[in-house]
């Protein structure tokens, strides 16, 4: 098993909704490599208590699919806390999550944010072809980036 | 000056997308305001043609706030279709439910408040944008926004242990549930080692209220007018003693008076409920069709239920109601703003509730399913967290859904808030030289007061910063603020 240590790594997404699914399946393949289970979670979306669950980790990352377009179909950012506000709890943003754990538990995990584009949004589950060779490219890039 | 015509969008702080237009005249008064529901929901449609057994699996995915409400409604109307009334169930099913309910109820009214609503309360409806939100909140009272957070946990946690996952887990299946619960899974909410336990859940519920309390004598007189309009109420109630009732009972309305406009049983409801719609909404206008479309609609949620209740079956909950009930005389709360106290009380009311049934050793059974006679019609009726939610299948002699009906507790509210929103516009917009963002925000407060889950109600795709726009008579925009 390849230990993360105090990593917890956040998949972000609906698999039943085609390319947004990508963030499970980064966490599916990542389990599939032997990478620990407990420390690999699956969301539909981030929500206010989220900030408690990373309190306790050294470094958090959030993985998503993305829209807009990325120069190689996917980028890793170092991301910080801020003080957006979404305007629905169906929808926080991780930097959102971040600065609720700095103000709350006076946490500041090291967090990334890993994007990868999408296509195709529709109700059906599996990724679009283009979406699983950024999810590729994304996964290695990730193994190597030893974040 | 011209007419002018204000659009907020989408109106933030609630659960899913809405849009409010406020029409102005030439003198600057408010003509007329709406909340527009603006997304088409089209589950009622496409679970057509399905199994029975999975629409309380496919229903719930109407929204990640409120699945379980959905889930349950569901599974209690896939129940008549397999032949077994409430009653019928196993006392190990029926409690195992009622305990994800209470923990679903308990969750999202502490989400609503902390997080929704809490923002306005503690910096005042006039503060920056940019504080009114959990951030500020967080900085502003760390203990307070610890509590609001581990409080929402507990109940996701209730459900997590019973649902497999917090969100679109399963805990029921037709005529039951397909697990019970361990003696592990209980001593994991009562012996406090891992997270706070349920004795803290009630006494920081009990805090709150005590909070919420001076918050209302502090400001009497803007709490007690904001939006106050007078209206029916409705809600289930127990079948035999009027009691507040979340999972299974009669339904009863009454009017802003008091008198009693409805007494049946839920299953009933089709004989007694028509729904009217609007060109620009796509949420339905739903009433009693023995007093009309203008005289028949209902309140549903927290005020509502304290409304329409004889009492709490919780001690300290039933307290505190007797100290809310005393704030009117004992007559019906007609102040849209005491929603938020109403809904602290039946936070209380869950977390009390939540402790009897860790108590009950009948959660360990292992007697979880009945079987019966299957028929062709299951209506399902629970008070969710924002108030009645109605489900209702029917099915052909394989089994395959043949029509559903949705009435989701924001649905009920449609009018309600709508009244709200002209209110509010009138009192604070009209004939006034400047139209702020702090009094744009008080129409939104209005709406969110009822805790609208506009998902559950339509489903929703995208982002979409708040626009407002003014624009003159002739659709010109003359002024355009987003945040």
């Amino acid at each position: 098993m390849k230990r993360l240590d105090n990593i917890l790594i956040i998949g972000i997404g609906n698999n039943t909704r085609q390319d947004d699914g990508l963030g499970w399946c980064f966490l599916d393949n990542l389990l599939k490599e032997g990478y620990n289970e407990e420390n690999l979670v699956y969301k539909y979306q981030l929500m206010v208590e989220d900030a408690e669950l990373i309190a306790e980790y050294d470094t958090v990352i959030f993985v998503d699919a993305c829209i807009s377009e990325l120069k190689n179909g996917f980028e890793i950012d170092r991301i910080y806390p801020a003080e957006k506000v979404a305007f629905s709890t169906h929808e926080v943003p991780p930097n959102q999550i971040l600065n609720l754990c700095e103000n709350i538990y006076n946490k500041n995990p090291k967090a990334f944010m890993i994007k990868i584009q999408g296509y195709f949004w529709d109700i059906e589950i599996g990724l679009s072809e283009k979406a699983t060779e950024n999810l590729k490219k994304s996964i290695e890039d990730f193994k190597l980036s030893r974040l | 000056m011209n007419k002018k015509k204000i659009v907020i969008e989408p109106v933030t702080r609630v659960e899913g997308h809405g849009k409010v237009t406020i029409k102005m005249d030439e003198n600057g008064k408010v003509e007329n305001a709406f909340l527009h529901i603006v997304e088409f929901r089209g589950f009622e449609k496409f679970i057509q043609g399905h199994p029975y057994w999975e629409a309380p699996v496919l229903v719930q995915r109407l929204c990640g706030i409120c699945p379980v409400s959905h889930h349950i409604a569901a599974a209690k109307a896939i129940d008549q279709l397999v032949g077994i009334n409430p009653e019928n169930l196993t006392p190990t099913a029926t409690k195992l439910r009622k305990l994800l309910h209470y923990g679903q109820v308990f969750q999202s009214h502490s989400l609503h408040f902390f997080y929704l609503a809490s923002p306005d309360i503690l910096f005042g409806v006039n503060a920056p944008a940019e504080q009114r939100n959990i951030v500020a909140v967080a900085q502003a009272d760390k203990e307070l926004a610890k509590k609001g957070i581990l409080m929402r946990k507990f109940g996701q946690e209730i459900i997590k242990a019973l649902a497999g996952k917090k969100i679109h887990g399963i805990l029921a299946v037709p005529g039951g549930v397909h697990k019970t619960f361990t003696k592990e899974e209980r001593e994991y909410f009562l012996d406090g080692k891992q997270i706070p336990n349920i004795d803290t859940m009630i006494e920081w519920s009990k805090e709150i209220i005590d909070f919420m309390k001076n918050y209302h004598f502090e400001n009497a007189q803007w709490i007690d007018n904001f939006a106050a309009y007078p209206s029916n109420h409705l809600s289930l109630v127990h079948k035999e003693t009027g009691a507040m009732e979340l999972y299974d009972g009669d339904l009863r309305s009454i009017d802003f008076e008091g008198n009693e406009l409805l007494n049946i049983p839920d299953t009933e409801y089709r004989n007694h409920f028509k729904e009217a719609v609007e060109p620009w909404s796509y949420l339905k206008f739903p009433y009693m069709t023995k007093f009309g479309r203008e005289k028949g609609w209902n309140r549903v949620g927290p005020l509502a239920r304290m409304n329409t209740c004889t009492h709490i079956p919780t001690p300290f909950a039933e307290i505190e109601r007797q100290v809310f009930k005393g704030y009117t005389q004992n007559k019906p709360n007609n102040m849209t703003m005491h929603t938020h106290w109403a809904r602290l009380i039946e936070m209380l009311h869950c977390a009390e509730l939540i402790k009897d049934l860790l108590l009950d050793d009948d959660l360990m059974g292992t007697d979880l399913v009945t079987q019966g006679t299957p028929r062709n019609k299951g209506i399902g009726i629970i008070e969710a967290p924002r108030g009645t939610l109605i489900h209702e299948y029917h099915t052909d002699d394989k089994g395959l859904i043949t029509k559903c009906n949705l009435i989701v507790s924001t649905t009920h509210n449609n009018e309600a808030m709508n009244r709200g929103v002209r209110a509010v516009a009138n009192e604070v917009l009209s004939e006034k030289p400047e139209i702020t963002e702090p009094m744009l925000n008080q129409v939104e407060m209005a709406i969110r007061a009822y805790d609208p889950c506009l998902s559950c109600a339509t489903h929703a795709l995208g982002q979409m910063p708040l626009i407002v726009q003014l624009e003159d008579n002739l659709g010109n925009i003359i002024d355009e603020k987003i945040r």
